[in-house]
């Protein structure tokens, strides 16, 4: 932990609102949301389906699409992102900031190789790079994130990689120009299990040798109590709840947290009627709300 | 919900399943067929009112058995027994007959329900199909299907898209249970759901089994899933079943190396955390309780 005043906080969110136009009117997907993460920390932002966290990393990353209207500030160790300019923030997202996304395939160009990817990622934010210095960046990330054989796979095609090792590639690509912060959205939901747990060792292992900080988006209650020194809760596009994962899962004060953490299903547990959250609360797109039915 | 030893009837046997797919091996148009071995000599047996759940990875072949149980695909070889027939071979109206018998519940509920549908149509279209007369009459029926899968009996003149996912869910199992059958293949029927809406479905399948007895082949690759709703369960990797037992027999001591090791993968929060979360839980619970009854 730094002192306060010398050195900024990595990311600070205040007032982020998020708004889509829809035929039925506005609608707000994220609701004067706001936190801070220190330089090395970790959080992570856990909710369902619906309730903002991914329109949350794509704001923060000035990501959103063309009709999403935002507000708020976002500042990355202590600089103004939301008023920067889309060429200003390209040169931010991936030099300091790299992301990590659910779905490899479709972040992977299925027609070049993967190390001409990774050179082009390292490339865009280096100036004066040559092609061998790039490749040889790219083969150590690659190595760095345990591909075996990483100077002769750096020529494969997506395609060639399992899904656990594509991701294991885009792991190293956001990794190889250094960050200080990791946004991983939903990064083991499209895995197996055993292939997850090897993900997220290996993120854990990569946050320690890097010092990057980490904001993990996920709907999973088990992988973020594994992962971020903290937790915050989103509902319908707001903070429910923001603690120490510690306080979260030991002492939840929300109703609504409590009610997620009853509904997880557990493997070490006396099979009872499982718990069940009532009502989703006011769901983004209007019409269908669960809950009610016994 | 102890698991009945040694337990009700068998209803449903599956004797050394094999499906092979023929799939186009690398080097484009011309190259030679290989020959897919998806499942691989499995052995299935499901009791009356209980449920067999088949866990594995992707590709374990767990899909693959169910709809050959089904017969939704066609053996390559290997016998499936029920009520005295081998339904491998089975036509004409013993195949209709065996359709009665034994439903398939989807994952994507969207996807698996005609989008330009009423409610009612969906789920009298089984009866129609097979030639039967919907009893008492297409709305009272759908009505009264309608309250055992806990929806709202008013809503049967609306679309699947006025629902929400979970809903959308109840609306398969009902078109399921329209038929009137002994045995429910649900084929990871409850993945695609959030946590909350999850355990509510979950909690449906357990009291319709509990009510009116269906038994369920249960696919799902969330082992913790698999521990809210198995008596018994298969482990499946590579087309083989590597493990069958007892559920608590099998969470407590597993014996395969690979069950252990899919054990093991699975996220999970921290035990102390739980039980503090618990112990608070129980403390507010005594205190409203003492509260009501002064």
């Amino acid at each position: 932990m730094t002192a306060i005043g010398k050195t900024p906080p990595l990311l600070e969110v205040e007032e982020l609102n998020v708004t889509f136009p829809t035929p039925q009117g506005a609608v707000d997907v994220v609701r004067d949301l706001g936190f801070t993460l220190e330089p090395g920390g970790s959080l992570g932002i856990v909710g369902e389906s619906g309730s903002g966290k991914s329109m949350t990393s794509l704001a923060i990353m000035g990501l959103l699409p063309p009709r999403a209207t935002m507000s708020g500030r976002v500042r990355l160790a202590g600089r103004e992102l939301s008023g920067l300019t889309d060429r200003q923030l390209r040169r931010v997202r991936g030099d300091r900031i790299a992301m990590v996304f659910q779905d490899p395939l479709s972040s992977l160009n299925p027609y070049y190789t993967v190390g001409t990817q990774i050179e082009e990622a390292y490339r865009a934010h280096r100036q004066r790079v040559t092609r061998r210095q790039a490749r040889r960046v790219a083969v150590e990330a690659m190595e760095r994130v345990h591909i075996a054989d990483a100077a002769r796979r750096v020529d494969h095609y997506p395609h060639q990689f399992s899904g656990g090792m594509r991701q294991r590639v885009m792991i190293a690509m956001a990794l190889c120009t250094e960050p200080d912060l990791l946004i991983a959205d939903e990064p083991t939901t499209a895995l197996d299990v055993t292939v997850q747990a090897q993900i997220l060792r290996l993120l854990t292992e990569v946050r320690q040798e890097t010092g990057a900080g980490l904001l993990l988006i996920t709907h999973d209650l088990a992988v973020v109590s594994e992962m971020t020194e903290e937790v915050l809760v989103m509902r319908a596009g707001a903070c429910v709840e923001r603690a120490s994962a510690e306080r979260l899962f030991s002492d939840p004060r929300h109703p609504y947290t409590r009610a997620l953490l009853d509904a997880v299903p557990r493997l070490d547990d006396e099979v009872g009627e499982l718990r069940t959250v009532h009502g989703r609360g006011p769901s983004p797109a209007a019409g269908a709300t669960e809950g009610d039915e016994r | 919900m102890t698991p009945a030893v040694p337990g009700p009837q068998v209803l449903l046997t599956a004797r050394g399943l094999v499906k092979e797919f023929s799939v186009r091996g690398q080097g484009g148009a011309f190259a030679r067929k290989r020959v897919l071995r998806a499942v691989d000599g499995v052995d299935v047996e499901l009791r009356a009112g209980q449920t067999l759940a088949l866990v594995g990875e992707s590709g374990s072949g767990k899909s693959t058995t169910a709809r050959l149980v089904a017969r939704l695909l066609e053996v390559t070889s290997g016998t499936v027994e029920f009520q005295g027939d081998d339904v491998t071979r089975l036509s004409g109206a013993a195949l209709h007959r065996f359709r009665s018998e034994v439903q398939v519940v989807f994952q994507d509920p969207y996807s698996s329900l005609n989008p330009r549908h009423t409610v009612e149509r969906i789920v009298t279209a089984p009866l129609v199909y097979q030639g039967r007369s919907v009893p008492g009459g297409a709305r009272a029926f759908t009505r009264s299907l309608m309250e055992r899968v806990g929806l709202n009996p008013d809503h049967s003149e609306r679309h699947p898209a006025q629902f929400s996912g979970g809903q959308a869910q109840r609306i398969g199992i009902a078109r399921a249970l329209a038929v009137g059958p002994k045995v429910v293949v649900c084929d990871e029927a409850v993945s695609a759901l959030d946590v909350s809406v999850q355990a509510q479905v979950i909690n449906l399948l357990r009291r319709l089994q509990r009510e009116e007895g269906y038994s369920y082949l249960f696919i799902a690759h969330d082992l913790a899933v698999v521990r809210q709703i198995a008596h018994r369960v298969a482990v499946m990797h590579q087309g083989r079943v590597v493990e069958t037992g007892d559920r608590d027999a099998l969470f407590a001591s597993p014996a395969h190396d690979y069950t252990r090791a899919l054990l093991a993968a699975v996220p999970r929060i921290r035990p102390e955390w739980e039980a503090a979360r618990r112990a608070r839980a129980r403390t507010r619970e005594t205190a409203d309780g003492k509260r009501e009854t002064t």
